[in-house]
């Protein structure tokens, strides 16, 4: 294929390095510095995709991110991306694309049969039918629905790239880098101020690139390149080119997506795909510019229809014709520049201009250039159905309501101008309240909500010496008060053609007996019809527009659509347009990868992995973990080819029998010291505190306010003002703030100090009968009698040269000790226990072993702790305290916390004493009875019982105090199971706890 | 009222849609009605249909202070689910599903109800533990609900991440294959369509500005259009409760939050059911437009604005990318805040009050959506009998001082954690 | 100016828990642990510098436009 509408010597690509691509299967040529679409367009390709509702054929619009059509299928080094605009795709060797939303092919598309049934298919439609009979709507008509909807194809791979993130704080950050953006950005670098000038294209300079103006005595674009190239020298400036500031959020805090690599053949090795930066900024300067908007007639979405700026930039841009026979269609001067530049060209444009007599310096450079044009005159409709053919003009009358005759004449293209919408999102997105300014029939920002100002174009000024003049003044205004310093650069003289005011009307009416489809969103196939219909049945505010006919709503967030519907819907309800409103602006300006917002936080590093000191050991002796919120815990260690339960029954046995092992580091631990702590403890602890003595643990248990149990854990008492609490592994930052909460805010008189311990101690279990003949080895030095170390006693012992703190405590039923040494030493500990204990029949145990031996002696834990249950519930009413008050006191004389048949935890055998209980399953009195069926209770927890070689569970029943000998149902439907049980107490093991303090 | 099918529209294409009716009616507002429904989202419209279908008062005015279906019913992600521990609200959402089948031939109006499922992703053994009690809970209580494992849950949701790379495998799920999505804004726009052809009288851009109360009865509302007369007021307003009640002198035990979603750009069909993820807080499903519909965490602060900020989405994506990884390389396209009205124990209030004839309909917390139709039904029920009906007797005011909380998720009253 | 991800919410700064061993009435006792006012507009309220100094303070804030107007340590007593 020949480049046939690429011009020889204009344009800004690199003719010197040709590159090659693939299009819908095709080989094309471009040129470095190309876009996807103005290599298509050099080709004469025109035809890129089908539109969302009726499959119209679609070509493209514009020449950038407002791009409502040209919407591809990227693949690239060997993956693929949906919903590309090829106005934004920069070309690179090897590239390849495909036309989406059609089959079997872009030219023949079944889809567009929608396109003949259209008066069938008004905005809404879908409200109104597809309800008979009921079942079809989800399994007839939606899937067809679904499967002709949605763009691009979603690879369902794991993405293989990477994306960072960058915080970064500034002085000013200048979105745009068009002139108001170079010129407010050199002004306040020369000033010093530390300044960072994004810019969305891969070239800087805005509409200098495209425009003929001339900047002291150089052309636009050369005053532009010097501006760059100087910023980019200075220390102070931070100069971004494909970077687009997507989103301005609260205390100016802005985000720019950063395209690093999305231009290439693929990413370099140690280089992100993109880079998502989180910008704090002292000040704001959105020079963001205008886009263009459409002028509206009959078949304006054909192919060959787009913007006139868009095709003077393919143009002075890329060297590109859009068109060899064009018409321009214009309310305005900027048409004008177009057709200048396309004559200069050799190309002979034909201009309509919708007004009547207008006068300027362009309009006569046209004239004198014989620029063929006319004037009340308007495009009726294109014709043409994959190409613009030809276009049915007429005359217009004054008024603008009559059509005269009309003719047909021959064109390829028609670009059409019907003004500037500037684009405020930015400020918008601040908080900025908009206002309307009439002269442009458009929004522009109003007062600077947060630290924002809004310059040139974006701000509806138009003309360059103004732009530039204002642009220089604020930045240097702004950065001054920053920096203190003042270096104010001389003011450049600007030559620009003057233009005339443009005119107000947009929409094209249509000639009688046609019923054109005038398009406003060209993605989502919204016309002035549907506007109509939404209208006419009362969906009237400007959101009930959007949402019934989808305006606005596409991928290009409606930003070449959104003003003209809004005039619209003033002209028909007779509004003016600031009293209809707009829609409200959201971030992202544009959509950003959702891979560049998550960064390098994803797989096996979407959240931290804790693993405590002894985690190797367990990996070495095949532990098989558990997560236990981010912490890894052993849950058995399996020998050959053990189960779970096989394991851990074990695991557990031998605890009952010998002694095991438990890494208990996961466990909370804070620190508490201070004269007052003990006062502190008394206070958030149900039970009494202020009498426990030094060398002495406790067990507590933690209301929150609303008297339902926080956590449970013990607390030694290591020296006077010193203690030591732990909490349960889930709890420990919630305890941690809990306390800080009150110290700091509710009890700031007390003189107390806590901080987290837990990352400080390495803990290990040491529980059965055994334990305490491995401990005297462990510590030959200290006397671990029962007198000398009691239940609920703790010294310190030195554990071969290490120091380490000693608790007798037992969350197993057992006689136990848990021993801390400082983490660094935690694996030596571990190693000293399981040398010396292997006398003993040590066994290390996991957290599967632990549960069992919690559940049969009835030590309750997470899963009957589960935010919903008061002590009592789970039975731990005997820790209340009647003297004295603790958090959430007040809140257990409730009326459903002291109710007589209040829940309670019982415990659960079944009947034939064989049958394992599923957790999680309800306990009822008739198995039988119809739904719903009255639950008195659920499972909450089941271990097999290696004491008594049966399974047990506990449970939260009803009335459980008074349930003990009843027989009951458990079910669990969703395992299909029915199993008779007893009700039991929930102490299964030594019910006297003789054993722990044996 | 016109009605709406397949031949009225055929016919309706041949006039070129010029004959369409008001979808509703813009009335000036009457110096007094029988009942005024504050709110024009869609509880508040759903309450006024029910009153008019269900108890025949028609004499209806419902307020909206901007546009109606403007609030969370336009703002949500579209779910719809009974997938509830406790019975009140288990019992309450499944009344309310068999009201969801139904609802687009009762309203004769497509609000595309789709049971595609719903699947709560397990991670750990202790997971599936507590989602069977839920789930055991619902079968219990008559409502469907299927455990999943590892296997099945990949059938079902391959892009899921199955891989080796993953922090937190899958090891199973909860589904409840009844549940699904509904068009949003349809729902809104069909009970105001019924609404107002019973008689119900839509009264938009009109804004409370006090209410007439004396001898502890309401006799009627002041509003920015005109004082209005009512001996029965029913408040819908979840998101600006509190500006209300403190017009009422009421403290509730709401507090107002913000909760963002977003969406993808539309893609090919690639995920048809409802997916939570259970190592954090995000949940996904694909609009009929091919848009991938995404939320997670509230913001975390009291807040009014419906604007979020981009850490938290960045969170709540990071958790979806967890959960889907090829969620990677699609772009967001647009995002939305929408106010909740958090209530104590994560369920709602609908009830009557200390003053006579007001009644109270909030608490919603996230879930108000998928409880539209059987809010508006037992709501409708409280103000036309004065009394509570059976379905919302645990959602009473006094609970929080009686203890009979209905807290799903055992988060207590810091709301903000989610 | 630190990051928001550096802090947790703590909810109503103005709420005052009852002294400890106070009578109390169940109302106070209700609006205390579940009542709040929740306004639109200037609110005051706790944040916790959880990711750093983990200190608690007590900040002014416009709930619909998200501006910060004031902050005090947890010390100091709010002045409405």
């Amino acid at each position: 294929m020949t480049q046939s509408f690429r011009l020889n010597d204009v344009g800004l690509i690199n003719r010197d390095k040709k590159i090659s691509f693939k299009f819908n299967g095709v080989t094309y040529y471009g040129y470095e510095g190309d876009t996807l679409a103005s290599a298509l367009i050099a080709n004469g390709v025109h035809l890129v995709g089908r539109s969302f509702k009726y499959h119209r054929p679609r070509g493209f619009f514009g020449a950038g991110v407002d791009e409502p059509y040209a919407i591809v299928q990227l693949y690239r080094n060997g993956e693929t991306e949906p919903n590309i605009k090829a106005t934004e795709q920069e070309l690179f060797e090897g590239l390849e694309a495909k036309s989406v939303n059609c089959w079997p092919s872009v030219n023949f598309d079944v889809g567009a049969i929608n396109n003949f049934l259209k008066i069938f298919l008004p905005a809404g439609f879908y409200y109104k039918t597809f309800m008979w009979p009921k079942s079809f709507w989800y399994k007839v008509y939606e899937p067809f629905i679904r499967k002709a909807a949605g763009l691009g194809v979603a690879s369902t791979k794991h993405d293989k790239e990477r994306y960072e993130h960058k915080y970064e704080y500034c002085d000013l950050l200048i979105a745009g880098s068009g002139p108001s953006g170079l010129a407010s950005a050199y002004a306040a670098a020369k000033n010093g101020a530390r300044v960072i000038l994004a810019e969305d294209k891969s070239r800087f300079g805005g509409t200098l690139l495209t425009s003929d103006v001339n900047i002291g005595n150089q052309t636009g674009k050369e005053w532009a390149d010097g501006i760059i190239s100087e910023l980019k020298e200075m220390p102070n400036v931070t100069v971004k080119n494909r970077s687009q500031v997507f989103g301005y959020y609260d205390h100016n805090m802005l985000v720019m997506s950063e395209r690093i690599s999305d231009h290439l053949p693929s990413t370099k090795k140690f280089h992100p795909k993109q880079r998502l930066w989180y910008i704090r900024a002292k000040e704001v300067l959105i020079s963001s510019g205008s886009i263009e908007r459409p002028l509206v007639f009959g078949n304006n979405d054909t192919p060959g229809v787009m913007l006139s700026s868009a095709a003077k930039e393919y143009l002075k841009v890329y060297g590109v014709l859009v068109g060899k026979k064009p018409l321009i269609f214009t309310n305005n001067d900027s048409g004008y520049e177009t057709a200048i530049e396309l004559k200069k060209n050799g190309v002979d444009p034909i201009i309509l201009d919708t007004r009547k007599d207008p006068h300027s310096e362009i309009i006569d450079e046209a004239k004198n250039l014989g620029i063929e044009i006319k004037f009340s005159y308007v495009v009726v409709a294109a014709q043409g159905y994959k190409k613009v053919k030809s276009a049915d003009i007429s005359k217009i009358s004054d008024d603008k309501e009559q059509l005269g005759t009309i003719e047909n004449i021959k064109c390829d293209c028609i670009c059409v101008s019907g003004f500037w919408t500037p684009t405020i999102h930015l400020a918008s997105q601040s908080g900025n309240k908009t206002q309307f300014k009439e002269e442009i029939d458009a929004f522009i920002p109003g007062e600077s909500k947060q630290n924002e100002k809004t310059l040139g174009a974006a701000n509806g000024i138009y003309t360059l010496d103004e732009t530039l003049k204002s642009s220089f003044e604020v930045g240097n205004e702004i950065s001054k008060k920053i920096t203190n310093k003042e270096n104010k650069v001389s003011f450049p003289n600007v030559v620009e053609k003057k233009s005339t005011v443009h005119d107000k009307f947009w929409c094209v009416p249509l000639p009688k007996g046609k019923n054109y489809k005038r398009f406003l969103d060209f993605q989502n196939d919204v016309a002035v019809s549907d506007i109509e219909i939404a209208l006419r049945e009362g969906y009237r505010s400007i959101e009930h527009v959007k949402r019934y006919t989808t305006l606005g709503m596409a991928t290009d967030q409606g930003k070449t659509s959104n003003l003209n519907g809004l005039q619209l819907v003033s002209k028909i309800e007779n509004k003016v347009v600031p009293a209809v409103g707009h829609t409200t602006f959201r971030p992202p300006y544009t959509p950003v990868s959702i891979g560049a917002i998550v960064g390098r936080e994803i797989g096996k590093h979407s959240k931290p992995t804790r693993k405590s000191p002894m985690h190797f050991w367990h990996e070495k002796n095949n532990a098989v973990f558990v997560d236990a919120g981010v912490w890894l815990r052993p849950r058995y260690y399996k020998q050959g080819n053990e189960t779970l339960f096989e394991g851990s029954k074990r695991e557990a046995k031998n605890v009952r029998t010998n002694v095991g092992v438990c890494d208990v580091t996961t466990l909370g631990k804070i620190d508490i010291k201070g004269p007052d702590a003990a006062e502190l403890l008394n206070r958030v602890y149900t039970n009494a505190w202020l009498k426990l003595p030094v060398g002495k643990a406790r067990y507590g248990v933690m209301l929150r306010e609303d008297g339902i149990v926080m956590d449970d854990g013990t607390t030694t008492r290591i020296s006077e003002n010193h203690y030591h609490m732990t909490t349960t592994t889930a709890q420990a930052a919630n305890v941690l703030s809990h306390l800080e909460y009150y110290l700091q805010l509710v009890w700031p008189d007390l003189n107390v100090n806590v901080v987290s311990s837990t990352e400080q101690w390495a803990g290990a279990a040491i529980a059965g009968p055994k334990s305490r003949d491995l401990l005297q080895k462990l510590f030959p030095n200290s006397d671990v009698s029962n007198e000398g170390l009691p239940f609920m006693g703790y010294m310190e012992g030195d554990l071969f040269g290490v120091k380490a703190r000693i608790f007798r405590i037992s969350f197993s039923g057992e006689l136990a000790y848990e021993v801390n040494v400082e983490s660094d030493y935690g694996n030596f500990m571990w190693e000293k226990i399981m040398e010396i204990g292997e006398e003993f029949q040590i066994q290390p145990y996991g957290t599967e072993a632990l549960s069992t031996l919690r559940i049969e002696m009835g030590h309750v834990a997470g899963s009957e702790l589960d935010g919903r249950t008061i002590p009592y519930d789970n039975s731990l009413e005997g820790l209340l305290s009647k003297k004295k008050d603790f958090i959430g006191k007040r809140s257990l004389t409730r009326e459903a916390f002291t109710a007589e048949d209040r829940q309670k935890v019982v415990g659960v055998v079944p009947l034939d004493k064989k049958t394992s209980i599923p957790e999680g399953s309800h306990l009822v009195k008739d198995s039988n009875a119809p739904l719903p069926n009255p639950k008195l209770g659920y499972i909450s927890a089941s271990c097999w019982s290696v004491e008594h070689d049966n399974p047990f569970s506990l449970a939260i029943l009803k009335n459980g105090k008074n349930m003990i000998g009843e027989k009951l149902y458990v079910m669990s439907p969703l395992k299909n199971k029915v199993i008779p049980v007893e009700i039991v107490s929930s102490h299964y093991v030594d019910p006297k706890g003789e054993r722990v303090r044996s | 009222m016109q009605k709406y099918s397949i031949f009225n529209l055929v016919k309706n294409a041949f006039a070129n849609h010029q004959n369409w009716d008001l979808a509703w009616k813009d009335p000036t507002p009457k110096k007094e009605y029988d009942v005024v429904i504050i709110g024009g989202g869609g509880h508040g419209l759903a309450t006024a249909y029910y009153l008019a279908k269900e108890h025949n008062i028609t004499n209806v005015a419902i307020i909206e202070k901007g546009w109606i279906g403007g609030g969370n019913v336009g703002r949500n992600t579209t779910i719809i689910r009974s997938n509830y521990m406790h019975d009140d609200n288990a019992l309450f959402s499944e009344f309310g599903m068999d009201l969801w089948r139904k609802m687009s031939q009762d309203l004769n109006y497509n609000v595309m109800f789709s049971p595609r499922g719903i699947i709560n992703l397990a991670h750990s053994d202790a997971q599936m533990n507590v989602y069977a009690r839920r789930g055991n809970s619902m079968r219990l209580n008559g409502i469907d609900a299927v455990l999943l494992n590892r296997e099945q849950v990949r059938e079902i949701i391959p892009m899921a991440d199955f891989s080796e790379n993953v922090r937190f495998p899958i090891f199973g799920g909860l589904m409840q294959p009844s549940a699904g999505t509904a068009r949003h804004d349809a729902v809104a726009w069909g009970y105001a369509r019924q609404a107002d052809s019973m008689g119900v009288d839509i009264i938009q851009n009109c804004e409370v500005i006090g209410f007439d109360i004396s001898g502890g009865k309401i006799n009627g509302v002041r509003t920015s259009r005109g004082d209005i007369k009512a001996k029965k007021i029913g408040l819908c307003v979840a998101g600006s409760t509190n500006v209300l009640a403190e017009k009422l002198n009421m403290t509730l035990p709401i507090e107002t939050h913000l909760l963002q979603a977003c969406v993808s750009e539309p893609v090919k069909p690639v995920l048809d059911g409802v997916v939570t993820f259970g190592a954090g807080h995000f949940y996904i499903s694909q609009s009929d437009k091919g848009e991938m519909v995404m939320g997670g965490d509230l913001d975390g602060y009291n807040s009014y604005a419906q604007r979020g900020n981009l850490p938290t989405l960045q969170h709540v994506l990071t958790e979806g990318i967890a959960m889907m990884p090829f969620l990677s390389k699609l772009k967001m396209l647009r995002t939305w805040g929408g106010i909740m009205d958090m209530s104590m124990d994560g369920s709602p209030i609908i009830d009557k009050t200390h003053i006579e004839g007001l009644y109270l309909n909030c608490g919603w917390c996230y879930g108000g959506f998928k409880a539209t139709p059987a809010s508006g039904w037992t709501f409708a029920h409280t103000i036309a009998q004065d009394r509570v009906h059976e379905l919302n007797s645990g959602y009473s005011l006094n609970r929080f001082n009686t203890g009979h909380l209905l807290d799903e998720k055992g988060l207590g009253t810091k709301t903000w954690i989610s | 100016m630190r990051s928001q991800n550096e802090f947790s919410y703590g909810g109503d700064a103005t709420v005052k828990r009852p002294d400890l061993n106070k009578e109390i009435s169940d109302q106070e006792w209700d609006n205390f642990v579940y009542n709040r006012k929740s306004l639109r507009g200037k609110h005051w309220e706790l944040w916790q510098h959880i990711s750093g100094c983990r200190q608690w303070i007590k900040v002014e804030r416009d709930t619909a436009t998200h501006e910060i107007f004031m902050t005090l340590k947890a010390n100091e007593e709010i002045s409405l």
